[in-house]
């Protein structure tokens, strides 16, 4: 059966090749290059260099940072929140999880044009709100330098479903018995949450940590659609950058970016695994 | 969202006018202008086409590793394994330019083609491990009796293996769907062309070419939304297992 083995195998070993291996590859060489459509020569570190003097670059490092600040401060306690709620299972809870996942099956695209919609200085149900309690309503939230970032952060940090699902998985999966204890004890129910499932969730807690803070540096569709990074790079992230140096023929600049990238991806995961001791057993 | 969906039954003075949440008179004006001035079945065919297509393929791919990766013994089986699922965690973000370059070398750039490839190599690794896990949690007499029988390897994955695995590919398929459905940046880089761009490009960029008709834009952004939420809505039990079977890698 050796050959069957082999054949089966094969196409997955070929597309893991080159579309996972390959380009990993060719992004670390060719970040050493002055790279276009037309021109290839090796360049040493010039592009890094560049990297590190570009204003550009430090703007969109920070939104990026503010992003990935904002989805762990906001999306992962939010999320962590509901399930606790949610995993009381009181009348209607299947409902309520369904509801607040669905923000999470839309496309990211579709999303940043309903906040488009909704942040629209004219027509936007934001500032009909707004002008309820008397505000004039006529803030353009997304093209304003002062309110661009959190306005674009606010349109995703609370879409904590994912969070929520994969912490209340791990709730059900604990002991009844556990909780029968503490009642016995005479645990309040806060007691409860505070020392026995908060402690049992670190896990679950440290994945989903890693999970929002790799979005958050993958961030792209929903920045694209709604600002293009703008108003003045107030809402440029790294990925939006590397796309945009793509567009302008300048691909070895982007692949300095694409390392830099792929380098804060593999520093998050080693970072909140080592944080949260991850994979190791609790005592 | 709720009020986006509302809003694209309305006319252009009541999403001007402010006020009333609920549409009336009730008009599908925005569906028609929106279908009048792009050509949104094309575009929802593409995507039809990318995410069913995208699935299956990444699917097959994914039993054919994911069956022996579970069951059998071969050099280098850990290694594999490890490699496969690290391929969760690479940032394809940072990745932009060489996938475009290489799709371009293979003759994949800007097909349709091109990116069914594209998006099965991008989604098999998340179905070898759902799949993986799936497999090796089944009972082992069912495939030995099998192979007594003397049913060689290929047949033994389609007659026995296939049937068995079905609620894994369920599982690992919704995702998939879903996910391949609502891409954006690679339909994006990759096929450029209108005519093989996909709901979520199509009509995001729509915005940009009818930037004053609000009642299309709505209809459209109704439209880009409404495929993964019956999906989701439908298959919501494998959706749930899928993220939490992925997510602990």
């Amino acid at each position: 059966m050796g050959w069957g083995i082999a054949l089966s195998l094969l196409p997955a070993i070929a597309l893991f090749s080159a579309f996972f291996v390959l380009p990993l590859g060719v992004v670390g060489v060719t970040s050493l290059a002055d790279w276009g459509p037309l021109e290839f020569a090796f360049s040493g570190l010039e592009n890094y260099r560049l990297l590190f003097s570009d204003g550009t670059f430090w703007a969109a490092l920070k939104n990026t940072a503010f992003f990935g600040v904002a989805a762990a401060c906001v999306q992962v306690p939010v999320g962590v929140a509901l399930a606790v709620i949610l995993s009381q299972r009181f009348r209607g809870w299947s409902v309520l999880r369904t509801v607040y996942f669905l923000p999470n099956i839309v496309s990211a695209a579709a999303l940043a044009l309903v906040y488009v919609t909704f942040y629209n200085p004219r027509y936007g149900l934001l500032n009909q709100l707004l002008a309820v309690f008397g505000s004039d309503g006529t803030r353009d939230w997304l093209f304003d330098v002062d309110t661009a970032l959190p306005a674009v952060a606010a349109t995703w940090v609370f879409t904590a479903g994912l969070v929520m699902i994969l912490v209340m998985a791990e709730i059900a999966a604990i002991p009844p018995e556990i909780y029968a204890a503490a009642r016995v004890d005479g645990a309040s129910q806060w007691q409860v949450t505070r020392f026995i499932t908060l402690p049992l969730l670190r896990n679950i807690i440290g994945v989903n940590l890693i999970l929002v803070l790799l979005f958050s540096l993958a961030y792209f569709d929903g920045v694209y659609v709604m600002t293009g990074g703008g108003p003045a790079d107030r809402t440029l992230t790294l990925s939006l950058y590397a796309f945009q140096e793509y567009s302008n023929s300048n691909w070895g600049y982007a692949n300095a970016i694409g390392m830099l990238l792929i380098a804060l991806g593999v520093l998050v995961i080693i970072g909140v695994r080592r944080a949260f001791r991850l994979g190791e057993r609790d005592s | 969202m709720t009020w986006v969906v509302l809003s694209s039954f309305k006319t252009q003075t009541q999403i001007f006018g402010r006020g009333d949440i609920v549409p009336s008179p009730f008009t599908l004006d925005g569906y028609r202008a929106l279908f009048g001035q792009i050509d949104v079945g094309g575009y929802l065919l593409n995507t039809l086409l990318y995410a069913g297509g995208g699935t299956i393929s990444a699917l097959a791919v994914a039993l054919l590793a994911a069956y022996p990766a579970a069951r059998m013994r071969f050099p280098f089986r850990r290694t594999l394994i490890v490699l496969f699922s690290a391929a969760l965690a690479v940032p394809i973000a940072g990745l932009i330019v060489p996938e475009f370059v290489i799709m371009r070398e293979l003759g994949l750039f800007d097909s349709r083609h091109g990116m069914l490839v594209f998006y099965t190599a991008m989604w098999f690794p998340l179905a070898f491990v759902i799949l993986r896990s799936y497999l090796t949690s089944l009972p082992l007499s069912i495939e030995e009796a099998a192979a007594l029988d003397g049913a060689r390897y290929f047949q033994l994955l389609r007659l026995v293996v296939l049937p068995l695995a079905r609620p894994g590919l369920a599982t690992a398929g919704v995702i998939i769907f879903i996910n391949i459905w609502n891409d954006f940046i690679f339909n994006l880089l990759l096929a450029p062309s209108t005519e093989h761009q996909n709901v979520q490009v199509g009509l995001a960029l729509f915005r940009g070419q009818f930037r004053t008709d609000i009642g299309a834009i709505l209809a459209g952004t109704t439209v880009m939304m409404i495929i993964p939420v019956i999906v989701f809505v439908a298959f919501q039990r494998q959706v749930i297992r899928g993220l939490t079977a992925g997510a602990s890698r």
